[in-house]
């Protein structure tokens, strides 16, 4: 049994589920649940549907380029049974997912990493710009504090 | 669901090109992939005058403007359920032309056919097809 990808989404299609659509050139489209045939009706783009795969790859949230994502494709040229060759594939494909998880953690942190800095900075501009709604003197008064020495370094860089 | 009045396209040489089904064959209420229907051809392809005698003979098998005749059921737009539970949907609702006897008046199917037709003892049009889906 062959397991199919999803067209909208990416995720697998097991045998019996979904449905498949057949356009007039004879090109087939499988979808593993209504929701995503429903978007495909409606003409969504998947790289633009946050949700899909496809997205997620557009927008560099997942790992594109790896070894270990080389291994699941779709082959065309069956391979007569062999209970050695089942057994090392078997052993291996627990191995290769092993590899991808600690990859995609190390792909995660790289991409998170900086996130908090800067969205500390962002709020602090933001208190900076919208002063006039603090409401309490001793707090704008430590406000308008920072912002005359952010505003000297500023000027100090410029003449340096 | 090819029902009475419902419009469908031809998708082989036959000479019709768009068939309205008048009456659904074996008692059911409906059509689907690899049932007979019995239609009267709509719209055809035009004959040509000037051709000689040889392909005006060739000319009398083919489907004019008012003709009755059965068709096939090859694509429909409602979906239909594949024994191992998945669904089947195709662009338009499609026949293929047949003769009284169950034989494809065209020697050739354009497009693709349904593969719920292959149980059904259409094997030869299942043949004709560029792609069985």
């Amino acid at each position: 049994m062959r397991l199919e990808k999803c067209y909208f989404c990416s995720s697998t299609v097991y045998p019996g589920h979904g449905t498949m659509f057949v356009r007039n050139d004879s090109k087939t489209f499988r979808f593993c649940r209504s929701k995503c045939h429903k978007n495909f009706k409606m003409k969504r783009n998947p790289r633009k549907v946050r949700w899909t795969k496809a997205f997620r790859r557009a927008a560099g949230k997942e790992m594109t380029i790896d070894a270990t994502l080389e291994f699941e494709k779709r082959r065309n040229i069956p391979v007569r049974y062999d209970r050695e060759l089942m057994a090392t594939t078997l052993k291996a494909m627990k191995r290769v997912a092993e590899i991808k998880a600690r990859r995609d953690r190390v792909f995660y942190k790289k991409r998170i990493s900086g996130k908090k800095e800067h969205e500390k900075q962002q709020n602090v501009l933001e208190i900076q710009r919208n002063i006039q709604l603090i409401g309490e003197p001793s707090l704008k008064e430590k406000v308008m504090e920072q912002k005359v020495m952010a505003t000297e370094e500023r000027m100090d860089m410029e003449t340096a | 669901m090819i029902q009475l009045k419902s419009l469908l396209k031809v998708i082989d040489n036959s000479g019709a090109l768009l068939v309205e089904c008048i009456n659904v064959l074996g008692g059911a209420r409906h059509a689907s992939l690899g049932d007979e229907i019995v239609c009267v051809v709509k719209k055809a392809r035009p004959l040509n005058v000037e051709t000689g005698p040889s392909t005006a003979q060739a000319a009398v098998s083919k489907l004019k403007k008012g003709d009755v005749a059965r068709a096939l059921v090859v694509r429909t737009r409602k979906e239909v359920r594949r024994l191992d539970g998945s669904y089947v949907r195709f662009d338009d609702n499609a026949v293929v032309m047949l003769n009284k006897q169950g034989q494809p008046l065209g020697n050739r199917v354009l497009g693709a056919v349904a593969n719920e037709c292959r149980q059904k003892r259409w094997t030869k049009i299942i043949s004709m097809a560029p792609k069985v889906v």
